[in-house]
């Protein structure tokens, strides 16, 4: 138990340094805009004044090293500056659009690993069949299908053809959850299904893998039945390299979030971020970039923890 | 190490392992007719890219025009043909430059115990950002053009390459002739030339193929969302983020430049398998 | 505006009319699909169309514009009284009409509210130049003196100077209070932005034409909720999510049409497109080089691919449309079907360099780029090099506003009740047109006072931008947006206005 705690402190530590590194990379991200940004921002109509009182109000004339004091300084008191465009700070605006993007990541991820987990098992298992060279090329052609493509044709099929999900949009301001939940079908199959190639094809290796390992062996010639040795013996010993890429994904799945929700329209975190873009709206650009990196440091640090847990051999 | 194995593999049987790869054979097909067709661009295809005639406009596929006309009445295949350079020219350049960026980065914290800390909690942190998310945010603060997509994309897949180089490297600075070399004082930077980089090629090689991948659907993305290279050129990703108005009227302004996009990725992804499998036989024995 | 226009506005304001007489106010809610995110809702910083179509229902300005553009009374109680020397203008106010928060609107508002809009919108501003004071005269009237005669005054107090209470007004509004038939409820950005009916609101009197007569709020609510992409609003419209969507492209209209669910509107000579010349720097400050671009344009293929069917757009070489009053063909010269070789020789006499044209235009509105993929390729064929640039709005804004970075960028824009307020002729409008004759022909419609001398003078102007060259007007458009269907009442404007809109039952 003392072992885990200190491995536990370790990785705190060292999810501490990467944390400040990210924060540091996303600061000089947006120092590196050519021009001032204040006259970026405020376009074309704006004064020379507009401008000065704009580069005032951002600190821009601060040596660069305080400004990035006070940058760190406003992460750690939870504040990500102030939205240009939408005139709200930051966090207020990354919140409202928060459930879209973590429901439709947590669906995508669900279809991902529902799909991957049992075709990866299979397909390793019955190694060498039609079936396995089917997974292998499918999966193969999967990865290469880019997901807002495979969504524009969701849409055009099961949108505009058969009537069966809504194109776009989350719904209004007194949609009920459920029904908001029916317009993120499309999007979360196609982000899942692209995504479900990379774990299938990690669980089949990571389960060709363990299959062939001695006491897998050893419990087959004791008799186990095919399926036990499968889940019970093998699965368990798999499941380090998937949960890794199963984590891994997540992170692909964000990304994949924020081209899939301009093609759905959904007022998610993604369709903010490719919005500030067009706005010029650095502050939540770069506000949308710390926390999503935060968030994957996260997910790793949970994925770490995991190991530990599945399997106790795992170096501390 | 298994590098080496390849390396010391005769050629012919290498050869004939990249033949008896099937699935290899198909993508390295594709890839050369893509490659060349790009290449030969002027010559292959049968119109100019951007020829307008509006009398022809949203033609369905015919002899004529194999993949139909656009809502200028441009022919999408030859549009096709022209934007494949882009994208490759893209792809290419993300390619050398995350190359660059990768093996610096790697070897340095591979070879350099002391650097090894510090480079690898930097690529961790590099590696926490969704590659599409931080290439927005590069174009965004950058400005949009070609150079700064390579730059962008580049910069965000640098990492995947050098953490496949730091751990090629680690292992093979424990080999005994490059221990050796370092006993008998050899200068260090005739180490890392003559020894270590030249061992890195094959994984180098094959990380590189699906960085190429990788940087061949992000640009499309980037394109798509009106964030990526702005040329007077098609990509496919434009001409899917235009086509995409007449997707009931007119299907084939967005079926074929996604096609295209879906195959060159296919054709890069099945090559890269391919070359791990010569690289890393053991990986090889399982599929 | 064509005959079949007038037949089609005449027939929807009947259709407005006889519904007026059946509506009542209704628990119903209007969905409205815009074409984007407002930046914000105040109209006197940032007025854009999205800004305008959302405000309109909470504010309300003194005067408005009828089907014949002309400035009627909305919140004045009569046209002005001018002075025989046409620097006074008295505006008489109405009485009893009370703003959302339950204030009374009177003279200290509209004075407060016009001296910000003097400060702070750029129209404004130009009036501001020539406003000697602003002064209240009892509760109920106004009065501007001029230092000169300004024609345009009362079609610029028609469209972004709203009236707020005096009270509110700041240099960042936080509250956005009005006298309109609809008042705010909540704005959540890039959500949507919730208008609900205003039961105090006091409305003017008159047959409802264009944005003037009565208003009537009958939806009990108005959703404006932000779809930027146009096949979103399609479907969306089709699907019943929205009841009206805003701006739909032309290749949706069968769609739509074949729907069962909802039909197409079409508004004609919603607006114009033009290429506006970069007259201060670079390649085109040589008039010569100027015209070559006008001779060298076909403007019915540029129109053709951007609205793919003469349905939706016409090509007409007079500024304003057919059957507007300020509809001209003086001055008109070198728009035709696009003349290479005459193109050529002016290329010659401009001694042109082979200097790429900085050809800047948008994906912001499709039918700019569109427009900008056709001008490339006749442009082109006169012997000019081009560099399209196809950037997002922003950078276009951004990048227009330094004349050394473009020589031409696409832009469209309404067509104002006043021809004076077309943004080019202002100096300072990115393309900066300054020229002796402008200046002439401008100062002589400003000194006119009778509907007859305007038109002449408006002659004058037409004939110096033609010969000038700061813009090349390349067609009138008709805008397409869709009303689901069960939704009764609608009057196509530029700006789509939803009071006297019954919904959905």
């Amino acid at each position: 138990m003392a072992r885990i705690a200190q491995a536990l402190l370790k990785r705190l530590g060292g999810m501490a340094i990467v944390l400040a590194l990210v924060v540091t990379v996303v600061f000089i991200i947006v120092r590196v805009t050519p021009g001032d940004p204040a006259a970026v921002m405020l376009g074309s109509d704006a004064t020379p004044a507009d401008i000065a009182q704009l580069r005032e109000k951002m600190g821009l004339d601060a040596p660069l090293l305080m400004q990035y004091g006070q940058f760190v300084l406003g992460i750690l008191q939870g504040d990500l500056g102030q939205s240009i465009f939408l005139n709200q700070p930051v966090t207020t605006a990354l919140a409202a659009r928060a459930e879209p993007t973590f429901f439709l990541t947590l669906f995508s991820i669900l279809i991902a690993v529902g799909i991957a987990l049992p075709v990866g098992i299979l397909s390793a298992v019955k190694r060498g069949t039609i079936f396995d060279q089917i997974v292998v090329t499918l999966t193969m052609v999967a990865a290469s299908v880019p997901s807002f493509w495979l969504g524009l044709i969701l849409i055009q099929v099961f949108a505009v053809g058969q009537g069966w999900f809504p194109a776009s949009g989350y719904g209004g301001p007194e949609t009920p959850f459920f029904e908001r939940l029916h317009h993120l079908v499309l999007p979360a199959v196609a982000l899942g299904v692209v995504n479900s190639a990379l774990i299938t094809r990690f669980t089949r290796a990571a389960m060709l893998d363990v299959l062939g390992d001695d006491y897998v062996r050893t419990a087959r010639a004791k008799g186990a039945g095919e399926g036990r040795v499968i889940l019970k013996h093998a699965l368990k010993n798999a499941m380090i390299p998937i949960i890794t890429v199963i984590g891994l994904s997540v992170a692909m799945l964000v990304a994949g979030a924020v081209v899939t929700e301009t093609v759905f329209g959904l007022p998610g975190v993604g369709n903010l971020v490719v919005s500030a873009v067009l706005r010029r709206d650095y502050p939540v650009i770069q506000g949308a970039l710390l926390v999503v990196a935060a968030i994957y440091v996260l997910i790793n640090f949970i994925v770490d923890m995991l190991y530990i847990l599945v399997d106790p051999r795992v170096r501390l | 190490m298994t590098t080496m194995a390849s390396l010391s593999m005769p050629f012919a049987s290498g050869l004939r392992r990249l033949f008896g790869n099937r699935a290899m054979l198909f993508g390295a097909i594709i890839l050369v007719i893509v490659v060349a067709a790009a290449l030969l661009a002027p010559w292959v295809a049968p119109y100019a890219p951007n020829k307008l005639s509006i009398i022809n406009k949203l033609k369905p596929p015919s002899i004529t025009n194999f993949f139909g006309t656009d809502e200028f009445g441009r022919d999408i295949f030859s549009r096709a043909i022209f934007a494949g350079r882009i994208s490759l020219l893209v792809s290419l350049g993300v390619v050398f430059i995350s190359t660059v960026l990768g093996v610096i980065l790697g070897v340095a914290a591979g070879f350099f115990r002391r650097l090894d800390a510090p480079i690898s909690r930097l690529l961790d942190a590099m590696m926490s950002f969704p590659d599409i998310l931080l290439a927005i945010a590069l174009v965004a603060a950058l400005g949009p053009s070609l150079t700064t997509v390579i730059l962008a994309l580049g910069i965000t897949y640098a990492p995947r390459l050098a953490r496949i180089v730091r751990g090629s490297t680690l292992v093979l600075r424990e080999l005994p002739y490059i221990e050796a070399a370092v006993a008998m004082g050899l200068p260090t930077w005739q180490i890392l030339a003559r020894h270590v980089l030249l061992n890195l090629a094959s994984p180098i090689l094959v990380q590189a193929t699906f960085v190429f991948a990788s940087a061949m659907l992000a640009e499309a993305s980037l394109s798509f969302l009106g964030v990526g290279v702005s040329t007077d050129m098609p990509t496919w990703g434009t001409m899917l983020a235009s086509g995409r108005e007449y997707m009931n009227n007119a299907p084939w302004l967005m079926v074929f430049p996604g096609l295209a996009i879906v195959f060159s990725v296919l054709s890069l992804q099945l090559l890269g398998d391919g070359l791990r499998d010569l690289v890393d036989p053991r990986l090889a024995k399982e599929s | 505006m064509k005959k079949s226009a007038l037949v089609l506005m005449t027939l929807a304001a009947l259709a407005g009319t006889s519904s007026l007489a059946l509506a009542q106010a209704s628990d119903g809610i209007l969905t409205v699909a815009t074409i984007g995110e407002p930046p914000t809702l105040d109209v006197m910083q940032t007025a854009t169309d999205i800004v305008l179509t959302i405000d309109q229902h909470i504010f309300e300005t003194l005067y408005t514009y009828d089907a014949e553009w002309k400035s009627v009374p909305l919140l004045a109680a009569g046209m002005p009284k001018i002075s025989e020397d046409g620097l006074t203008y008295t505006i008489p106010l109405r009485e009893g009409v009370t703003f959302h928060d339950g204030s009374a609107f009177d003279a200290k508002d509209v004075t407060a509210s016009l001296k910000r809009w003097m400060a702070v919108n750029s129209k404004g501003k130009q009036v501001a130049g020539i406003v000697e004071s602003l002064t209240e005269d009892g509760d109920h009237a106004v009065v501007f003196k001029l230092k000169s005669r300004y024609a345009p005054l009362l079609a610029t107090l028609s469209q972004a100077s709203v009236i707020l209470p005096s009270e509110k007004i700041a240099d960042t509004l936080t509250e956005f209070v009005g006298t309109g038939p609809y008042a705010l409820k909540e704005r959540k950005p890039d959500q949507y932005t919730q208008l609900v009916r205003f039961d105090g609101y006091k409305s003017p009197e008159g047959t409802p034409s264009n944005y003037a007569g009565k208003r009537e709020a009958i939806a009990k609510e108005i959703r404006f909720v932000p779809v930027p992409d146009a096949n979103t609003r399609v479907e969306g419209l089709i699907s019943g999510q929205f009841d009206y969507a805003d701006s739909l492209p032309v290749s949706a209209f069968e769609r739509v049409e074949k729907s069962g669910n909802a039909k197409p509107v079409i508004f004609r000579d919603a607006g114009w497109a033009s290429m506006n010349m970069n007259m201060k720097e670079g390649l085109l400050v040589k008039k010569e080089l100027r015209q070559a671009v006008q001779v060298a344009l076909n403007p019915n293929d540029m129109m053709m691919a951007a609205f793919s069917d003469d349905r939706f757009f016409s090509v007409d070489a007079s500024i304003f449309p057919e059957g507007s009053f300020w509809h001209t063909e003086a001055g008109v010269a070198r728009y035709g079907d696009g003349n290479p070789e005459e193109a050529a020789k002016l290329l010659k006499d401009g001694g042109y360099d082979g200097t790429p044209i900085r050809l800047l235009t948008s994906r912001q509105y499709e039918f700019h780029y569109k427009i900008g993929e056709v001008a490339k390729a006749y442009l082109e064929a006169a012997g000019f090099k081009v560099d399209l640039q196809v950037v997002d709005w922003a950078t276009l804004t951004t990048r227009r506003a330094d004349s050394k970075a473009w020589d031409i960028f696409i832009t469209h824009s309404n067509f104002p009740g006043d021809p004076t307020t077309i943004n080019t002729i202002t100096d300072t409008y990115p393309g900066w047109y300054v020229s002796d004759q402008k200046a002439k022909a401008v100062a002589t419609y400003m000194d006119a006072t009778t509907d007859d001398a305007k038109k002449a003078a408006w002659d004058g102007i037409q004939t110096v931008i033609y010969d000038d060259a700061p813009l090349y007007k390349v067609g009138n458009f008709n805008a397409v947006s869709g009303v689901a269907n069960g939704v009764s009442g609608y009057e196509p404007t530029y700006w789509p206005h939803f009071w006297n809109v019954s919904p959905k039952k």
